[in-house]
């Protein structure tokens, strides 16, 4: 491991910062407050699909003693914006204000309340009048594309993004390296097969939850749950008339995003109501309201299109992607554009199409969550591996060995993608998938014959290859301050958002690590817009990656800066000074404790070592990952049971081993009911089915199978010390190798899933009878 | 946020009653509440059943074995008295039904009383030919289960409470086997099976298939019963067993809904109503293992 | 309507709503370490003891603790197991986000307490009703074995990780 090349903080399992008080249950999160005379706001949700919010009376709930404020679209000034938490200018429509004219979602806006408590909020609710002007609501992704006389948004997009005003089109995407219909023609073989991709939802377990209030300065005040704070800001300035100096956003622990909280779900309405009554607000979601009005991974229809050599040289690949971002389109473009870019470079082929469709419809809305569109693309593409390598005869193992990325390979589709915009060529400067590939060979048993535990039942095993990025290339940016305190240690402050991944802790091994300090002597503050520089927060697998290079340069100004001190009472040079063991030694056997250096600097050169460095990379390498799956399935009852999940990972220097294994073991979690039961259901209205954990299945300690993490590290040469990231790509793999498994083990595969055990039944049943 | 006026506590089951009938407004029992908190009832008041001596376990001289109402699902996972009654069936049936600290106050009378057709304790209860003993503060009734429950969420209660059941001494030594079909380990049924066959002098004398969420209430498959009876288990053939198998899924009454199409359903009480006979009749060559789900 | 129940060790009276469930009682009195998650009863990160039975304070009448004991992890902080529980959590990486971390103390504590069998079957079962949506459940269960080796003096008898 990395900590061979001689580094004390960075490649070890230290104490994660958080951890005790966390473990304690300390008062830490959002909620774990209260201000006096706090109100608590519930919000009135369209029963209808698509409505004109013609009327609200409001004057029963008002009168209800206990409630202060109640608010509709006639309260508050319309601004176009996106809710999505991206970096300025967002490349997501303005298609959002903050209370709508229009319902466009069971689940949707209509009113909100606030009151001395919650259950006279909810009281109140049901003293609210409404008059709708029902609409024909679209529910069904193609109909959405072909009509125009329904339109799901009818003024257009002030940024041109989606075609609000003309069609129900939220995001377009053609982009073609080389000519793939010219190329298909030329080609042994053509597989084309279709994916289809369910609603998901992130269920952090904590749920949104966000707290505003006024202080004594007139300032606004957000103490809120979100992965966001700065581009939160920015966003309420905007939508409030306000200036952002007179908005802090304050994030304390946060229990758990998963790109959930990359958005602005709740902290504008406590904020307009805070503003009104002069009161602290507070709005919590209940779980049925995370599972219709919080936000989805886009359920997607995947089309692939693929021609070969008969050697299994892939000449040409088109990604066809036809989504549903429901009723609003935060982050509709990227989230899609990442489904080809992030995946299709795997296999880079010479002729590349990639094809968008993403569409409004009047259902609940999607976004951002962990893996980004990749989880769709990866999951659609690795399977059809294995169906050309079927067509072909070709061994599926093969097949990959012989098309796959390697290292110095340009990615050209990046180029042509971007965020949006043009973005920056990518080229794999380090990989560790081959090796990936045959450690994750080994440790699942690949090629050996395995027996099922029954008679009654069939074993397979299946396989998949994943790529992500560490941040977005030439966009994501973040800084750091690093300061020295008398004793020797230093606050950390950064703009980066640990939201339970523990970013907090690598960072404070980054800086502990050019400090040469131990990890502990360095207490990190993450996360309020007053005390902490910039960072875009925490998304896009960036912290590690982009935040990490900021703190490596502000720690190393402030050595820099000790050096110059010491440097010129030691009278030696700067350079010659060495930090390390929370000692400063220079020549001739010269020799200060941190402690010391730090007395020194405060009280003789009367100085304060502090610096702030802010770190952009035009590059985002991409971590990569090799993931098994073996299962048993029960032909007459459609049940699978998954054995085992094997994980290699490269995610470059691993910082922190038990943090990066914790990543991929959640991630893989997360995948497997992707891959086995979690599905947000809709009725063909548009009405979620199954708003809670009773229905919407997550797993649970028994589903999880027994896992094995390998974590292959590179060099990774434009991170911190090696660094890339962990965090999406090990979610994009299990599914595809499960299903893949699936299909080892039954010879029928499952092109929708989750592939619940109905769906493997019905499978079966129609293969046996063709 | 439930409202409610008054939360009241009952000693006795006699007081339970009385509290309940005593007014203003509607009142309603609580046990364990975690039906009720899930889906408050519409009420002015709750009578707390849990300190009413309802929550025994107990086996007659003669073997019968009594259960309180008030019960708690854990308490019936873990009771050495249940263990041995009919090959621990009903610790299966309790130690599948819900997460751990659910079962620590969720009841076998409020599994019963809340009605569900996925209630997970009423297949094993049906199998085992348990009786329903009801109160109010004039009578006593004893009603076979089979006929304790009406339609979805009504039973034959009324604003009586169910003081307990009682398994008959002759159930204990059935053969059983039972099968909780779930889309992840920790949910509700999408099909429940549960059999249990008397077997004496190597002839199935009694002989009991019981569903779960394959009907509007927990049923009994009758019919299919009637194949069984008076069949030799030495000599029972795997085409009877299928056809027996065939007829409870022909006898059963599922519905589409968001969990499983009505035809999966259908099905599934075909292939575990196989399984489980065979199971019961402990044949462990035909069906060794059942994968993913729970065996329950 | 009032109540009296002893929570964590101390007899507390306390004014609620009779409809009022466990978990909002005892964050209005300050026990944060009992947190609202799904408030259906199945995400467990409102764990408490009750009698010392681990139950999901959402779905418990408050008024049902009238006389009898509460305990929350406030109440265990000086617990010699629960410490040791608390120390493996950390060491073992098993905080995340930390939401889900405090229901999952509780219901280990409950079943190491209760003499229950210690496979990692056993564990598993202990924590069906403790969603994680973090750690895939690697780590905490790692965690909780290596505490059951400790108890029982030696490597793991019954099974161990599967
Ligand atoms: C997370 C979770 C998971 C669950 N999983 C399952 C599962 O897998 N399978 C399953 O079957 N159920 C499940 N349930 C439902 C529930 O836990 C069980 O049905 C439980 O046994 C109900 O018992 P209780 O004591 O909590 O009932 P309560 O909520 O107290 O009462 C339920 C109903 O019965 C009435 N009642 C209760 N006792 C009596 C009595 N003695 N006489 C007359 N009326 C009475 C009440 O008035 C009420 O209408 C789950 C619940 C939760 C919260
Ligand atoms: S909040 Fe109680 S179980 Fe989720
Ligand atoms: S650590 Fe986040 S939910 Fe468990």
């Amino acid at each position: 491991m990395s900590a061979s090349k001689n580094r004390h903080a960075v490649g070890h399992n230290v104490e994660k910062v958080d951890a005790f008080k966390l473990a304690r249950g300390e008062a830490v999160y959002t909620d774990d407050i209260t201000r006096p005379g706090m109100l608590t706001a519930k919000v009135l949700r369209s029963p209808h699909a698509h409505a004109r919010i013609v009327k609200v009376d409001v004057s029963a709930a008002m009168a209800l003693e206990g409630v202060a404020d109640v608010i509709w679209h006639e309260d508050v000034k319309a601004i176009a914006h996106t809710r999505a938490g991206q970096s300025y200018p967002e490349p997501s429509p303005y298609d959002t204000v903050i209370m709508p004219h229009k319902a466009r979602f069971i689940g949707d806006r209509v009113a909100v309340v606030a009151a001395d408590t919650a259950a006279i909020a909810e009281k109140a609710l049901k003293l609210i009048e409404v008059q709708y002007e029902i609409l024909p609501a679209i529910c069904d992704m193609d109909e959405a594309l072909e009509r125009t006389d329904v339109l799901v948004h009818e003024e257009a997009d002030p940024l041109g993004i989606g075609g609000g005003g003309k069609s129900n089109v939220a995001a377009h995407i053609d982009k073609q390296v080389g000519d793939v219909d010219a190329a298909l023609k030329t080609c042994d073989l053509v597989v084309e097969r279709v994916y289809h991709l369910p609603r998901v939802q992130a269920s952090h377990i904590e749920p949104h939850i966000s707290i505003a209030w006024v202080d004594e300065d007139r300032r606004l005040i957000v103490r809120t749950s979100t992965q966001v704070p700065f581009h939160l800001r920015r966003i309420l300035a905007r939508i409030l008339e306000m200036s952002e100096s007179q908005i802090r956003v304050i994030k304390p622990r946060v229990g758990g995003g998963f790109g959930d909280k990359q958005e602005m779900v709740v902290e504008d309405l406590v904020s307009v109501l805070a503003l009104r009554t002069g009161r602290p607000v507070r709005l919590e979601f209940t779980r049925a309201e995370e599972l219709i009005a919080a936000r989805y991974r886009h359920p997607q229809r995947i089309t692939m299109t693929t021609g070969v050599m008969k050697d299994g040289t892939m000449v040409a690949n088109r990604m066809h992607v036809m989504a549903d971002t429901g009723a609003y389109g935060s982050h509709a473009l990227t989230v899609q554009g990442n489904t080809g870019q992030k995946v299709m470079p795997m296999y880079p082929a010479p002729n590349i199409h990639f094809l968008v469709d993403c569409v409004y419809t009047n259902n609940p809305i999607s976004g951002a969550f962990r893996g980004y569109g990749a989880p769709q693309g990866c999951f659609a593409l690795e399977s059809h591996m294995d169906e050309v390598a079927r067509e072909l005869g070709m061994d599926r193992l093969e097949l990959r060995l012989k098309n796959h990325i390697r290292l110095g390979d340009t990615d050209p589709l990046s180029a042509k993608l971007g965020e949006g915009r043009e973005g920056l060529a990518r080229v794999v400067r380090s990989t560790g998938l081959d090796e990936a590939i045959v450690q994750g060979c080994e440790a699942i048993g690949w090629g050996q014959e395995k027996k099922p535990s029954a008679p009654h039942l069939k074993r397979g095993v299946g396989m998949a290859l994943a790529m992500q990025g560490s941040g977005i290339a030439g966009v994501d940016w973040g800084a750091a301050t690093v300061k020295l305190n008398d004793d020797g240690s230093v606050n950390l402050a950064v703009g980066a958002t640990d939201i339970g991944q523990g970013s907090d802790t690598i960072l404070a091994q980054f800086c502990a690590e050019e400090l040469g300090i131990p990890t502990e002597k360095v207490l990190v503050l993450s996360s309020d817009t007053d005390l902490t520089p910039f960072d875009v927060g925490a998304y896009a697998s960036s912290t590690t990656y982009v935040s990490g290079g900021a703190v490596v340069k502000a720690a190393i100004k402030v050595r820099e800066q000790l050096a110059e001190v010491l440097g010129s009472t030691w009278e030696c040079k700067a350079g010659e000074i060495i930090f390390a063991d929370s000692k400063a030694t220079g020549p001739g056997g010269k020799s200060m404790t941190m402690a010391e250096v730090a007395m020194f600097a405060l009280y003789d050169a009367k100085i304060q070592p502090m610096a702030t460095a802010s770190h952009m990379s035009n590059e985002s390498p991409p971590p990569f990952a090799a993931q098994f799956a073996d299962v048993e399935v029960d032909p007459e009852t459609g049940q699978v049971e998954v054995l085992k999940i094997v994980s290699a990972v490269d995610c470059g220097t691993v910082v922190h081993p038990r943090l990066a294994q914790g990543q991929v073991e959640g991630a893989v979690a997360q995948a497997l009911g992707y891959a086995l039961f979690e599905e947000v259901l809709l009725d063909r209205s548009g009405k979620v089915l199954n708003p809670n954990f009773l229905d919407y299945k997550i797993a649970s300690a028994l589903d999880v199978p027994p896992m094995v993490t390998i974590l292959v590290e590179t060099d990774e040469p434009t991170g911190p010390h090696g660094a890339k990231a962990a965090g999406e790509v090990p979610i994009d793999g299990p599914a595809p190798a499960i299903v893949n498994a699936i299909c080892d083990a039954v010879g029928v595969r499952n092109y929708r899933i989750p592939a619940t055990p109905e769906r493997v039944w019905r499978g079966i049943k129609e293969a046996t009878q063709e | 946020m439930w409202e409610l006026k008054e939360y009241r506590f009952a000693a006795t089951a006699q007081e339970a009653g009385a509290l309940r009938r005593q007014g203003p407004g509607k009142g309603a029992y609580i046990a364990g509440g975690t039906d009720m908190y899930l889906q408050p009832v519409d009420c002015d008041f709750v009578v707390d059943i849990n300190n009413a001596g309802l929550s025994d376990i107990a086996r007659t001289p003669a073997g019968d074995l009594f259960l309180g109402a008030a019960t708690t699902l854990h308490n019936i996972a873990t009771n050495p008295l249940v263990a041995d009654f009919a090959e621990g069936m009903l610790i299966q049936a309790a130690s599948h039904c819900g997460n751990r600290p659910v079962r620590s106050t969720a009841t076998v009378g409020g599994n019963l009383c809340h009605a569900l057709p996925s209630a997970d304790m009423a297949p094993v209860l049906l199998a085992l030919d348990a009786t329903c003993y009801i109160a109010d503060e004039e009578s006593q009734e004893s009603v076979p289960l089979a006929d304790f429950f009406v339609s979805p969420r009504v039973t034959v209660l009324d604003d009586r409470l169910l003081v307990g059941l009682a398994l008959p001494a002759e159930a204990a030594t059935r053969r059983c086997a039972s099968y909780k079909l779930t889309r992840s380990a920790e949910d509700i049924s999408l099909v429940q099976v549960v059999v249990a066959l008397g077997v004496e002098n190597g002839k199935i004398e009694t002989a009991r298939i019981a569903l779960g969420a394959v009907a509007p209430v927990p049923m009994r498959a009758v019919l299919a019963e009637a194949q069984l009876v008076g069949q030799s288990v030495a000599d029972i053939s795997l085409d009877l067993v299928a056809d027996a198998a065939a007829i409870a899924a022909g006898e059963c009454e599922p519905r589409d809904d968001h969990r499983a199409s009505a035809e999966y359903r259908r099905d599934m009480v075909r292939v575990l109503t196989r399984r489980q006979i065979m199971k019961a009749l402990h044949d462990e060559t035909t069906i060794t293992k059942d994968s993913g789900g729970t065996v329950a | 309507m009032k109540i009296e129940m002893e929570l964590n060790g101390r007899a507390v009276t306390h004014e609620i709503d009779p409809g009022a469930n466990l978990l909002s009682v005892l964050r209005g009195m300050g026990q944060f370490s009992v947190k609202l998650g799904c408030e259906t009863g199945d995400c467990g990160s409102c764990t408490v003891l009750l009698d010392g039975e681990p139950v999901n304070s959402c779905v418990v009448a408050a008024a049902r603790t009238h006389s009898h004991k509460v305990t929350t992890l406030e109440g265990l902080l000086g617990d010699p197991l629960m410490k040791e529980l608390q120390q493996e959590l950390v060491d073992k990486g098993a905080v995340q986000c930390g939401y889900c971390s405090p229901g999952i103390l509780i219901s280990l504590y409950a079943h190491f307490r209760a003499g229950n069998e210690l496979t990692d079957h056993h564990l598993r079962e202990a924590l069906t009703g403790n969603l994680c949506r973090c750690t895939g459940y690697v780590k905490p269960l790692e965690a909780a074995l290596t505490v059951a080796q400790n108890q029982q003096g030696g490597p793991d008898e019954q099974g161990g990780a599967s």
